[in-house]
């Protein structure tokens, strides 16, 4: 018999298939087609993009090899820059002109080194760029959202294969943004704890699910994975806002990205993934009731249209199984 | 400069990406998928290998051939990996902070022809035997009262999740919550309604019978359109024109129009895209039978329109889709209806 769980947080209910649970070689993993030729994001092809935003550099100018982080506009960009915002009706349709901001984060200049392969180090390097560009942008009036995200491979939806993240500023909070805040301030005003808070004294409770733990932050396979090996990142501390990411945090959290990235390239095969940083909009306070976290999700099952028409998900691995999987993975890390 | 287009109903934004923009020629659903039947497998869905699948629930058969045997023209069985069983009862409980309940509902295949052919080789005569036999069995489970809403689908090609047999099927999902997305959608429609006291999805046929460029082709009683805020390439809605939020109870002699409109809507897409793959779903009003819920969805019979959506699969989903619900559409709907207006279908 199945189990349907309810995500505590948007109301989404998930089915976890309790029949017999796929192994990690069930899933088909597309093979990864290494192709370094005339790579914008290597050392040496830095005129091939827009120039750099901010970069972290041993040496050289600006635009030139040396950095170890670079940030660039995208050079393809789902939304511009330049212009005012513009919003307009045309008889039941509403229509806004696409301005925002649309970077790129080159994490690292090795072409075939993703997040879990940085040291430590080279981790927190990525995170001060992330924090650095929210805290630059947020300066910016028609801003209301800032969203961090990473596609990595094919399947993720990764155009360029040079491990990179990618930032865009929106001059909207997003629909599936607003509905996971609604769902915390719902818990919080019946509650007067935040939901998030008590999922991790939930999951440290539990113990079962956790595959990361430190002083600062948590790592767990969430209850209510909607993916096979959905993992998510929390804070210890309470705290609604990315970007006012403690300094003595910072360490541990880039350690925590890159262990539980670590233990999925190695446990399923160099998986496509995704992952997101859920934060709170621009607005200037700190929430009592939502928490900033990371959802990593790899790339294994297929989305179908039962999922797609009911937004309920279904997922064959048990999440206490995927953290026990993933914790028997012998980390090689620095 | 990419247009930024909100969804009227659910409030979901598209980006339209004029900058990566595409032309309607430079998507392929790629090859049509090979016939994977491996040398002495048989395909379970075909008729004579009725013994392969789960006993059946109902059948539309010759007179006089038996349950389970060959002499159906659709039969319907309850899935062989159900997500959801009938046979047990509801239990919801809390774990924890965690709400959860065992997988109460109903799955089930509805094989729509009994030859080994794809959805695209099936006649026009017996795909309508399949949608009538698709109503009839909501009908039925509509009568459980644990079963709150019905979903009815087809994945059609790897990529949209389909299986790797050909043989044309829909699935019917009856499930015991309400479906997120579904309430969402009729949130939406329920705050139009009270606001102007028209159904938003009549209001969008209006104009877009008026506008006329997102328009792929009418029936007598059904219209098919490439949606104002369409979340992909050549996504298409059909919808049909008389209002009405219950599929179940749509009139049956128009059903035989709306397959013929979705044979050529399909057709089209064919024509264009080539094989590709795809998800349909029916989008409809949840049961309502206790008074509590005829409470809240009071206004549901004028304010929600029931119909189908074909997405089709062409473009991978990325982190910036999931994480922000906003869909990055490279081609603008206009372009997509013209192409499919252009196509001929014999």
């Amino acid at each position: 018999m199945n189990e349907l769980r309810r995500d505590p947080i948007t109301g989404r209910w998930i089915i976890v298939l309790l029949g017999k649970i796929p192994t990690v070689t069930d899933f088909k993993v597309e093979p990864y087609t290494k192709n370094a030729e005339k790579c914008p994001f290597c050392w040496g092809n830095e005129a091939q993009t827009p120039p750099e935003i901010i970069a972290h550099r041993k040496s050289g100018p600006p635009n030139s090899p040396g950095w170890t982080t670079r940030v660039v506009p995208n050079k393809f960009p789902a939304l511009r820059i330049e212009g005012a915002l513009n919003k307009e009706g045309m008889g039941v349709f509403d229509v806004m002109n696409g301005v925002g901001a649309h970077e790129v984060i080159i994490d690292t200049p090795e072409h075939y080194k993703d997040f879990a392969d940085l040291t430590s180090s080279e981790a927190e390097e990525v995170v001060w760029a992330y924090v650095a560009r929210s805290l630059d942008l947020r300066g910016d009036k028609r801003f209301k959202y800032i969203l961090i995200f990473k596609n990595f491979g094919k399947v993720a939806g990764a155009s360029l294969e040079h491990p990179h993240s990618q930032l865009i500023a929106l001059p909207i909070v997003p629909k599936r943004v607003l509905e996971e805040i609604e769902g915390a301030a719902k818990y919080y005003e019946y509650k007067e704890r935040c939901v998030f808070c008590d999922m991790l004294r939930e999951e440290i409770e539990e113990k079962d699910r956790i595959i990361y733990e430190d002083a600062n932050c948590i790592g767990f396979c969430p209850y209510v994975s909607r993916f096979p090996y959905e993992v998510w990142i929390l804070p210890k501390k309470h705290n609604s806002d990315f970007a006012g990411i403690p300094r003595d945090c910072v360490p541990n959290f880039a350690r925590a990205m890159r262990d539980c990235l670590a233990r999925i390239k190695a446990l399923l095969q160099d998986p496509p993934y995704n992952f997101i940083i859920h934060t709170s909009p621009i607005n200037g306070h700190e929430r009592n009731d939502y928490h900033w976290h990371v959802e990593i999700m790899p790339k294994l099952a297929k989305v179908a249209g039962f999922e797609w028409g009911s937004g309920f998900y279904i997922n064959p691995v048990p999440p206490h199984i995927a953290a026990k999987n993933l914790l028997s993975v012998k980390l090689d890390v620095k | 400069m990419p247009e930024l287009r909100r969804d009227p109903v659910i409030g979901r934004w598209v980006i339209i990406a004029t900058e990566r923009a595409r032309r309607p020629d430079q998507f392929s659903g790629g090859e049509p998928p090979k016939e994977e039947l491996a040398p002495g497998e048989k395909c379970p869905f075909c008729e004579g290998n009725e013994s392969m699948t789960p006993p059946e629930i109902y059948a539309l058969r010759k007179p006089g051939t038996k349950p389970n045997t060959p002499g159906w023209d659709v039969r319907v069985i309850p899935s062989i990996a159900p997500l959801l069983t009938i046979d047990a009862d509801l239990d919801r409980r809390g774990h924890g902070m965690y709400d959860l309940m065992n997988s109460r509902g109903a799955h089930e295949i509805v094989i729509d022809t009994p030859r080994h052919q794809r959805e695209s080789e099936v006649s026009h005569e017996q795909l309508v035997k399949g949608m009538h036999v698709i109503l009839d069995r909501i009908i039925d489970l509509e009568k459980d009262p644990r079963i709150k809403y019905a979903l009815i689908f087809k994945n059609y090609g790897k990529a949209a999740g389909g299986g790797h047999l050909k043989h044309s099927r829909a699935q019917i999902i009856g499930t015991p919550v309400n479906l997120m997305r579904v309430k969402q959608e009729l949130a939406g429609a329920k705050r139009y309604f009270d606001y102007k006291e028209r159904c938003i999805y009549c209001d969008i046929i209006k104009q877009e019978t008026a506008l006329g460029k997102r328009v792929i082709a009418e029936s007598q009683h059904f219209i098919a359109i490439t949606p104002y805020a369409s979340r992909f390439p050549f996504e298409t809605w059909v919808l049909p024109k008389e209002h009405s939020c219950d599929i179940y109870k749509v009139d049956r002699n128009k059903v035989a129009d709306c397959g013929s409109l979705l044979k050529l809507v399909f057709g089209k897409l064919r024509k264009v895209i080539g094989d590709f793959p795809y998800n349909l779903i029916s989008h409809a009003a949840p049961f309502r039978r206790d008074i509590e819920k005829k409470a809240y969805w009071g206004t549901i019979e004028h304010d929600y329109h029931w119909h189908f959506e074909i997405l089709p699969i062409l473009t991978r989903v990325a982190g910036f889709e999931w994480g922000s619900g906003f869909y990055i559409n490279p081609l603008p709907p206009e372009d997509a209806c013209a192409s499919l207006q252009k196509a001929q279908v014999s």
